[in-house]
C-alpha cells in the first residue's frame, strides 16, 4: 500500500499552483464578495430575528426565572 | 507520505468503527426510548448503550480521526516526513489498550456513567484510566504536531507555515491546554475515588474541572472541519480561498475563545454565581465571531469558484458550483446544519434562556446537529478526499459518496428537528423509558417517533460510508488527480509572526483562563464544598 | 503581472471582511443589550444562589430534615418550596405552588448530582451534593405540571420525576401551621 510520490498530496502548497486564469479571477473579484454578504447576511438576520421571536414570545412568558 | 499512509489509515478506521458501532447503538436507543420501544430493553442495558454510543462518538471517533488527519495534513502540506513515527505508533497503540479498557469495563456493566461520568456516581477505575490512555495518546500527537512545525519553520525562516498545518497546531495547543481540567478531575479526585482511596468528593469541583474541557473539546472536534473549509474545499469547488489572514485569524480566535467558555455549561449550577456566569455569557458571544467570520468568508470563496463557472448577478454562482463534487456538496450541507445548529447554539448560551433548555432534549439536539451533522459531514467529505491519495486508488463513483452525504443531511434533520421542539415542551434527557401514559408525555410520542425515523436514516447513511471507504481498497488505481489544497486569492508571502506561531496567543489563553476560571476553581480550595459520598456503579 | 493588483486585492478583501464583522457586531450587541436589559427590569437571572450544605447530615435536622419539607407559606407570606431529591425520587413528590404570586423552590441532594426542570416554565437548576439550588420564579397558568429529574443519577434516573399542582388562590389554603399540600386527584 504505496502510493507514489506522484500524489499531488506531497507537494507543498507553496509550489502548487492552480489552473486559474488570473485575469478571470480578477473579473470575478470585482464583484465578489456581494454574494456572500447577501447571502451570509440574510442567514445571520435570520438567526437573529428568530433569537429575538423565541426570547420574546416563548422565553418571557414562561415567568421569571433567578 | 511515504509509510505515513498506515499510520493514517489505521486512525482513521478506528474512528470509523467506532463510529459505526456507536450509529447501531444510538438507533437502538432511540426506538427503546420511544413509544415503539416500551417493553424493549431494560436501564442497565439502556445506560450502558448511552456510555458506549457517547464514549465512543466524542472520545474515539474524534481523537483518532483529529490524529490521523492530522499526520495526514503534517506530512503533505509541509512536504516532508513526518518526525518522530515510532511515537505516533505507540500513541496509537498505547490509545487502542486504553479504548479497549474502556469498551470492556463498560459491556461488564462497571461504567454506565455515561460520557460525562459527573462523580459522585463513580465507575471502575479502569474505565478512566483507558480514557486517560487514550488521552495520553493525543498528547503525544500534539508534540509531534509542535515539533513538525518547528522543523518546518527552521528549514523555511521566516515564510508563512501553510495555513493547514497553522491550524492543525493551534488545534493541538488548544487540545494541550483543553485537557487540563478532564485530566486533573481524573488523576486527582475520581480515580482515586474509584479505587476506594478516598470516600468522599468534591462535586462541585469535579464539574467545574470537567467543563474545562467540555466546551473547548468540541472545537477541538470542529477545527478540522474548518480546517477543510479553509484548505480543501474552496479547491474542490474549483477557486481559492478569500483569505488566508482571515483564515489565521480565525484558529487564532478559536484557540483563545474555546478554553475560558467552558462554565457555559455550568449555568445552571448552584456553585458558582451571577457574575461568573454573565462573564461567560460574554466569553461565548467573543468564541462565536470566528464563526461567524468564517461563513462569509467560505462563502466568498464558494462565490469565486460559482462566478469563475460562470455564475452571475447576486446569486447565480449558487448553481454553478461543481455540486457533483462530494466535498462541495458536504461543504453546502454543512452549513445549512450550522445555520440550524448554530441557532440552538445561541439560544443555550443565553444568560437567561438556558433555563429554559438545560437538559432537554434540545440540548441534544443542538449537538447531535452541529457536531454530527455539520462537523461529521465534513469528518466524510475529508474521508473522501484523501482515501484516494492514502490507498492509491480512486472512487469508482461519485454517486454512492453523494447519496451517503445526502442521507446523513436527511436523516439528521429529521432526528434532531423533533428533538428541538420536545425539549422546549420540557423532554428531558437521558432517559431509558418515558410514561407514555402520562398526558404530558403523551403527547410527545409521535415526534420522538419522526425522530427515530430519522435515526434509521442516519445509520443507513453510516452504513454506506463505510461501505463507500472500504471500496476504495478494491478499485481501480488512481491516474490523475487534481492537488488538495487551496491557495488564496493572495497568498501571503510574509505574515507577521503573530499569525505564524502561538507564543503570544498562550499568554492571551492563560490571562483569560485565570479570568475565568481562576476563582470558581479557587473557591474550592479556600473553601471546600462539603463532600459528597462517592456512589460506585460497579 | 505585476504586484499591485494582488495588493488591491488584498486591502479590499480585508476591508471587506471588516465590514462584514462590524456589521455582525451590530447584531449581536443589539441582541446583548435585549438580554441585558430584560435581566436588570425583571431581575432574569440563571439561578446562582451560592449556598453551602452538607449532604450528609442534610436530612437529618435543619432545614431539610423530612418533616420540613414541602411548601410553606412564611409569617411574611412568602412561599418556599423545599425538595430533596435522591435516588430515585423528589421528597415530596407532589408539590403545591401558588399561581402568580413569587415561589421559591430549594433543592438539595444528599446523594449524587440530579438536575430538575417543571415543564412549561422557566424553572431549572442543577442539584449537585453540597450546594442548596434555589430557583425564584412566578408560575403563570394553572395546571399540573410535571418536574422530573433531567440529570442521569443512576439507573432509576428514568423513573424520577415529580408533579407540581398550580393553584389558583381559591386553592392554595394554607394550612395553620402554613404548609400547603398537593389536591388528592
Amino acid at each position: 500500500m504505496n502510493p507514489t510520490d506522484r500524489s499531488a498530496a506531497s507537494e507543498p502548497p507553496s509550489e502548487v499552483t492552480d489552473d486559474i486564469d488570473e485575469a478571470a479571477l480578477a473579473e470575478v473579484m470585482r464583484v465578489t464578495p456581494l454574494g456572500a454578504g447577501v447571502l451570509a447576511g440574510s442567514a445571520v438576520a435570520l438567526l437573529v430575528l428568530g433569537y429575538l421571536a423565541i426570547y420574546l414570545l416563548v422565553f418571557l412568558p414562561r415567568g421569571p426565572v433567578g | 507520505m511515504r509509510n505515513a499512509e498506515r499510520l493514517c489509515l489505521a486512525h482513521f478506521w478506528v474512528a470509523f468503527a467506532a463510529f459505526l458501532a456507536a450509529c447501531i447503538l444510538g438507533t437502538w436507543q432511540m426506538w427503546v426510548r420511544s413509544p415503539w420501544g416500551a417493553h424493549v430493553g431494560t436501564p442497565g442495558q439502556y445506560f450502558m448503550s448511552v456510555t458506549a454510543h457517547g464514549v465512543s462518538m466524542a472520545y474515539v471517533l474524534t481523537t483518532f480521526f483529529i490524529m490521523g488527519f492530522g499526520y495526514f495534513v503534517a506530512v503533505t502540506s509541509l512536504g516532508r516526513p513526518l518526525p518522530g513515527r515510532a511515537w505516533a505508533w505507540a500513541a496509537f497503540w498505547m490509545g487502542i489498550v486504553g479504548v479497549l479498557m474502556v469498551l470492556v469495563t463498560i459491556a461488564l456493566g462497571q461504567a454506565s456513567v455515561l460520557f460525562t461520568f459527573y462523580p459522585p456516581l463513580t465507575a471502575s477505575p479502569w474505565f478512566y484510566i483507558g480514557l486517560v490512555l487514550v488521552v495520553a495518546g493525543s498528547w503525544v500527537w500534539c508534540v509531534l504536531m509542535l515539533v513538525a512545525m518547528r522543523e518546518w519553520k527552521r528549514e523555511n525562516p521566516r515564510q508563512p507555515v501553510p495555513l493547514a498545518m497553522f491550524a492543525t497546531v493551534a488545534n493541538a495547543v488548544m487540545w494541550l491546554w483543553t485537557t487540563v481540567g478532564v485530566a486533573v478531575e481524573l488523576v486527582f479526585q475520581v480515580i482515586p475515588a474509584s479505587f476506594g482511596l478516598v470516600q468522599t468528593i468534591d462535586a462541585g469541583l469535579a464539574r467545574t474541572l470537567f467543563s474545562w474541557t467540555l466546551h473547548a473539546i468540541v472545537y477541538f472536534w470542529l477545527i478540522p472541519a474548518y480546517i477543510a473549509f479553509y484548505t480543501i474545499i474552496p479547491r474542490a469547488a474549483g477557486g481559492r480561498l478569500y483569505s488566508d489572514t482571515m483564515g489565521r485569524l480565525t484558529f487564532i480566535l478559536f484557540l483563545v475563545f474555546s478554553l475560558p467558555v467552558g462554565m457555559h455549561h455550568l449555568m445552571m449550577d448552584p456553585q458558582h454565581g451571577n457574575a461568573w456566569k454573565f462573564i461567560q455569557m460574554l466569553l461565548t458571544i467573543f468564541v462565536s465571531v470566528p464563526t461567524l467570520l468564517t461563513i462569509f468568508t467560505i462563502t466568498a470563496s464558494l462565490e469565486i469558484a460559482g462566478r469563475l463557472r460562470g455564475g452571475r448577478g447576486v446569486f447565480g454562482w449558487i448553481g454553478k458550483l461543481p455540486w457533483d463534487r462530494p466535498a462541495v456538496l458536504a461543504t453546502g450541507l454543512a452549513f445549512v446544519m450550522l445555520a440550524f445548529g448554530g441557532f440552538g447554539g445561541l439560544i443555550n448560551m443565553g444568560y437567561g434562556m438556558n433555563a429554559m433548555v438545560h437538559n432537554t432534549s434540545w440540548v441534544t439536539a443542538h449537538f447531535h446537529l452541529i457536531f454530527g451533522g455539520s462537523v461529521v459531514i465534513m469528518y466524510f467529505a475529508i474521508a473522501y478526499e484523501i482515501w484516494p491519495r492514502l490507498t492509491g486508488r480512486e472512487h469508482d463513483s461519485l454517486a454512492p459518496l453523494r447519496w451517503q452525504l445526502w442521507l446523513w443531511f436527511i436523516g439528521m434533520m429529521v432526528m434532531t428537528l423533533p428533538w428541538h421542539w420536545l425539549g422546549l415542551q420540557g423532554q428531558w434527557r437521558r432517559v431509558a423509558n418515558f410514561n407514555y401514559a402520562d398526558p404530558i408525555i403523551a403527547a410527545w410520542g409521535p415526534w420522538v417517533i419522526v425522530s427515530l425515523f430519522g435515526g434509521l436514516v442516519l445509520l443507513l447513511s453510516a452504513l454506506l460510508f463505510v461501505r463507500n471507504l472500504a471500496a476504495l481498497h478494491r478499485s481501480p488505481m488512481l491516474h490523475a488527480q487534481r492537488p488538495l489544497y487551496a491557495l488564496a486569492v493572495h497568498p501571503p508571502h510574509r505574515v507577521p509572526a503573530a499569525l505564524n506561531g502561538f507564543g503570544l496567543w498562550n499568554v492571551l489563553v492563560l490571562v483569560l483562563m485565570l479570568l475565568a476560571y481562576g476563582y470558581p476553581i479557587a473557591q474550592f480550595v479556600i473553601e471546600p464544598s462539603p463532600a459528597a459520598m462517592v456512589h460506585r456503579v460497579h | 503581472m505585476t504586484d499591485r493588483p494582488a495588493e488591491v486585492h488584498e486591502q479590499r478583501i480585508l476591508g471587506t471582511e471588516l465590514l462584514w464583522a462590524f456589521g455582525v457586531g451590530i447584531l449581536v450587541a443589539a441582541t446583548l443589550s435585549v438580554v441585558v436589559f430584560t435581566a436588570l427590569s425583571r431581575d432574569i437571572n440563571p439561578p446562582s444562589n451560592v449556598e453551602r450544605v452538607d449532604p450528609k447530615t442534610l436530612h437529618l435536622s435543619g432545614e431539610f430534615a423530612e418533616h420540613n419539607l414541602g411548601t410553606t407559606v412564611g409569617p411574611d407570606g412568602r412561599v418556599t418550596a423545599r425538595i430533596i431529591a435522591t435516588q430515585f425520587m423528589f421528597v415530596p413528590r407532589c408539590i403545591a405552588v401558588p399561581r402568580g404570586r413569587p415561589v421559591t423552590l430549594r433543592i438539595a441532594s444528599p446523594d449524587v448530582i440530579h438536575g430538575l426542570l417543571i415543564t412549561g416554565t422557566n424553572v431549572n437548576t442543577m442539584v449537585v451534593p453540597g450546594f442548596v439550588a434555589q430557583v425564584h420564579t412566578e408560575f403563570t397558568r394553572s395546571e399540573d405540571v410535571l418536574m422530573p429529574c433531567h440529570e442521569y443519577c443512576g439507573l432509576g434516573h428514568s423513573e424520577m420525576w415529580a408533579t407540581v399542582q398550580v393553584m389558583t388562590d381559591d386553592r392554595f389554603k394554607p394550612a395553620p401551621d402554613g404548609r400547603v399540600s398537593c389536591a388528592q386527584r
